[in-house]
């Protein structure tokens, strides 16, 4: 009894040793932390913002509120992820503010309060510079526009829409969009105008065939009816830099004539210039799926057991499990651990903690379903002989059964283990920066879609090449004695 | 004294009843040996007398234990009772001596040394102490039996029950295994064997079963049985393999 005791303790020790290794635990702001705000804003919108060559997130937005909140003295923290994401993130309350140049329309007033405008904007209609068929809204019938998921270019793309025969393709991040043109996928795209003649002047490809649209505002956001005092702040705060010159400054900076024009590199010049951040994206991958699988590996085997065993009820608890959990998406048990969870209880999850449980989840279900196989495949000769010694099911199926099975399932867990390191990029959804967002935000400074996935997806293909090596090696181990 | 006794025991499979109400008294030291065609349940009688087979109705009492009864331990009872299979079972990813020594060091708590003490001795005597670190996959179908016999005994039961212990063997190498299993019946194990060994049955058992459809259909010594049947189906079987 005491040693069974003493390996639960130990269990979960090396839990809670994970956890704190890697900081899932760490991100969650509680009581204490309350003067620091958690800020949302986009990972790709230059120039509002954008991450720059030192790994730096600059822009319009990030600077105005770095000045807001010196002025006003508090603290905050940036959460960068995508557009739609930080909507939903401000509405379940992740988060205590969004600065994303968020358009103040009466539909969001109806989920969030807005600071005092601080920009003037309007969606504009880009096209390729070599495109000569559109030259007003009128050449449209017929054509795809591409626009990003809740902004107010989407909107204006719906009215065009009614009047024109146009098919609308979703993107989540600005980089995306603007590649979906270049590469000719759709005719047209919708955005800020502010954003669109930052990318032409960084040397996109892309010219106007009409007069940007007016009218828009953007403003700071908090939840309706949250954190007053942030937004009184970012008011009292924005009309001192108005005052003293600071805003003009910063405007200036990005979209005056002036404003430096980042080099196009080379590919290698393109992997030397990012070479950090990209390690930073990798590691953040490799830890994710390290703490995942660990934490997989362990409640797989249990739920494998469950429905290895002769009990009719962990029978079933192990079915259950298994059908719920790979009969989800991962994108949508991660949106779900993200937004919808904290909602239903009302507590605060970091983006690597609703990773890391999305993943874990996730890939137990498939881990289970191995181990089942594996013990199914072991010959019932071999439990027998256990039991006929007089030694009890768990230790039977502990010492005898399932290291047999282990082995069986080596091969596949390799299989699962690329599997889980490949999903990880799907968690970039939720604002967790792992290699593919990293690679976005790179793309989103350097407008240089073609040369990054080559480079991400090479990435990916060495680690990947060398893992599997390894396990190999591993492997042929184990084997040895049979 | 009885060691072991069944009393009206009945086992299906589904709708098959493969076990039909049998009787049997092994007393202290006996070696009853299990005779029959192959169907006629007597390797599932066999494994009834450990539980490996749950039974549906009756009753198996080793040592006045009733082991049917759901309050008893069966782990407890079934570390006096050792069992050695047809196909060996040895576990393949343990070595030979911790294939013996895995049970005792669970179950007893013992150290390393005495495992490994005990586990020389009992491979000794199934003359197999130079494959102490081999592997089961490198040893020949008599050498395994062998081992799976002295991991059986690695619990120091009084009752050994074989379930066709030569079927899967070469015919060069049962001898070794009948000669390790003659010795321990000469050393005074009580033990239960299902075989189709005549010659091992006729020189060693005290008594021989002959088992059909699932009944006990003739008993008696080795003489008896062999030399002047009273059934015909046992004359029948007899007639057939001899």
């Amino acid at each position: 009894m005491s040693t069974k005791r003493k390996r639960q303790s130990i269990y979960g020790l090396l839990f809670l040793a994970i956890m704190l290794f890697t900081g899932t635990l760490s991100p969650v702001r509680g009581q204490a932390e309350e003067d620091t705000y958690l800020i949302a804003t986009d990972v790709t919108f230059a120039p509002f913002e954008f991450q720059n060559e030192e790994g730096e997130y600059v822009g319009i937005d990030v600077e105005l509120l770095a000045a807001i909140a010196e002025d006003q003295g508090f603290d905050y923290e940036l959460a960068p992820m995508n557009f739609s994401a930080g909507l939903q993130a401000l509405e379940a309350n992740q988060v205590d503010g969004m600065i994303a140049a968020m358009g103040i329309t009466p539909e969001r007033e109806e989920s969030f309060n807005f600071s005092d405008p601080y920009f003037e904007s309007g969606p504009v209609l880009a096209v390729r510079d070599d495109n000569a068929e559109i030259t007003s809204y009128d050449d449209l019938d017929g054509k795809t526009l591409a626009v990003k998921v809740g902004t107010t270019g989407a909107e204006f793309a719906a009215e065009l829409a009614e009047d024109y025969d146009i098919a609308i393709s979703q993107f989540e991040d600005s980089a995306t969009m603007y590649e979906d043109v270049l590469a000719g996928h759709s005719d047209g795209a919708i955005e800020d105008y502010p954003v669109m003649a930052y990318a032409i002047q960084q040397g996109l490809d892309l010219r106007f065939p009409e007069e940007p649209e007016l009218g828009d505002e953007y403003g700071f956001a908090v939840n309706q009816g949250q954190n007053p005092e942030l937004l009184e702040m970012f008011n009292a705060g924005l009309a001192n830099v108005l005052e003293d010159g600071t805003y003009d400054e910063i405007v200036e900076r990005y979209l005056g004539d002036s404003s430096e024009v980042a080099p196009r590199s080379g590919f290698f010049g393109l992997f030397q210039a990012n070479f950090g951040d990209l390690m930073t994206g990798l590691r953040r991958t490799l830890i994710l799926t390290l703490v995942a699988f660990a934490i997989s590996l362990v409640a797989g085997t249990i739920i494998g057991l469950f429905s290895a065993t002769p009990s009719k009820v962990l029978n079933v608890i192990a079915n259950i499990y298994v059908t719920i959990l790979r009969g989800i998406p991962l994108i949508v048990l991660a949106f779900f651990m993200y937004f919808t969870v904290p909602q239903l209880f009302g507590i605060q999850i970091s983006a690597f903690t609703a990773g890391i449980i999305t993943l874990s989840l996730n890939t137990t279900a498939y881990i289970a379903e191995q181990v089942r196989g594996g013990l199914a495949a072991v010959d019932k000769g071999q439990l027998e002989a256990a039991r006929s010694l007089g030694l009890p099911y768990a230790v039977a199926m502990r010492k005898v059964v399932l290291p047999q099975a282990v082995k069986i399932m080596i091969p596949s867990l390799i299989n699962q283990f690329v599997i889980t390191l490949k999903d990880t990029s799907i968690l970039s959804v939720i604002g967790i920066v792992e290699l593919t967002q990293t690679g976005r935000i790179i793309i989103a400074r350097s407008y240089q879609s073609g040369a990054m996935w080559i480079i991400v997806g090479f990435i990916y293909l060495v680690i990947i090449t060398l893992l599997t090596k390894l396990s190999n090696r591993v492997e042929r181990r184990l084997m040895r004695n049979d | 004294m009885t060691k072991l006794r069944t009393e009206a025991l009945r086992k299906s499979f589904g709708d098959l009843e493969v076990l039909k109400g049998l009787d049997l008294e092994v007393t202290e030291g006996e070696v009853v040996v299990i005779i029959g065609p192959s169907g006629s349940g007597k390797s599932t009688f066999l494994r009834c007398m450990n539980l490996l087979e749950e039974v549906n109705e009756g009753r198996v009492i080793v040592d006045d234990v009733d082991l049917t009864d759901p309050k008893q331990d069966i782990n407890k009872i079934r570390q006096n009772i050792g069992m050695v299979f047809q196909q060996f079972n040895l576990f393949p990813h343990l070595n030979v001596m911790e294939n013996i020594t895995m049970a005792p060091k669970q179950l007893k708590d013992l150290s390393g040394d005495d495992a490994r003490t005990l586990g020389t001795r009992l491979l000794d005597s199934v003359g197999m102490s130079d494959k102490a670190d081999a592997y089961p996959s490198s040893l020949s179908g008599g050498q395994k039996q062998r081992v799976a016999i002295a991991r059986a005994l690695a619990m120091e039961p009084d009752i050994m029950l074989f379930d066709e212990p030569t079927s899967a063997l070469d015919p060069e190498m049962v001898g070794e295994v009948l000669a390790v299993m003659k010795k321990l019946a000469q050393d005074g194990m009580t033990m239960v064997v299902v075989t189709h060994e005549m010659g091992f049955a006729r020189e060693m058992a005290d008594r021989v079963i002959f088992m059909d459809e699932g009944l006990i259909v003739e008993k008696g010594t080795p003489e008896q049985l062999f030399g002047d049947p009273q059934n015909e189906r046992t004359r029948d079987f007899l007639d057939k393999i001899l």
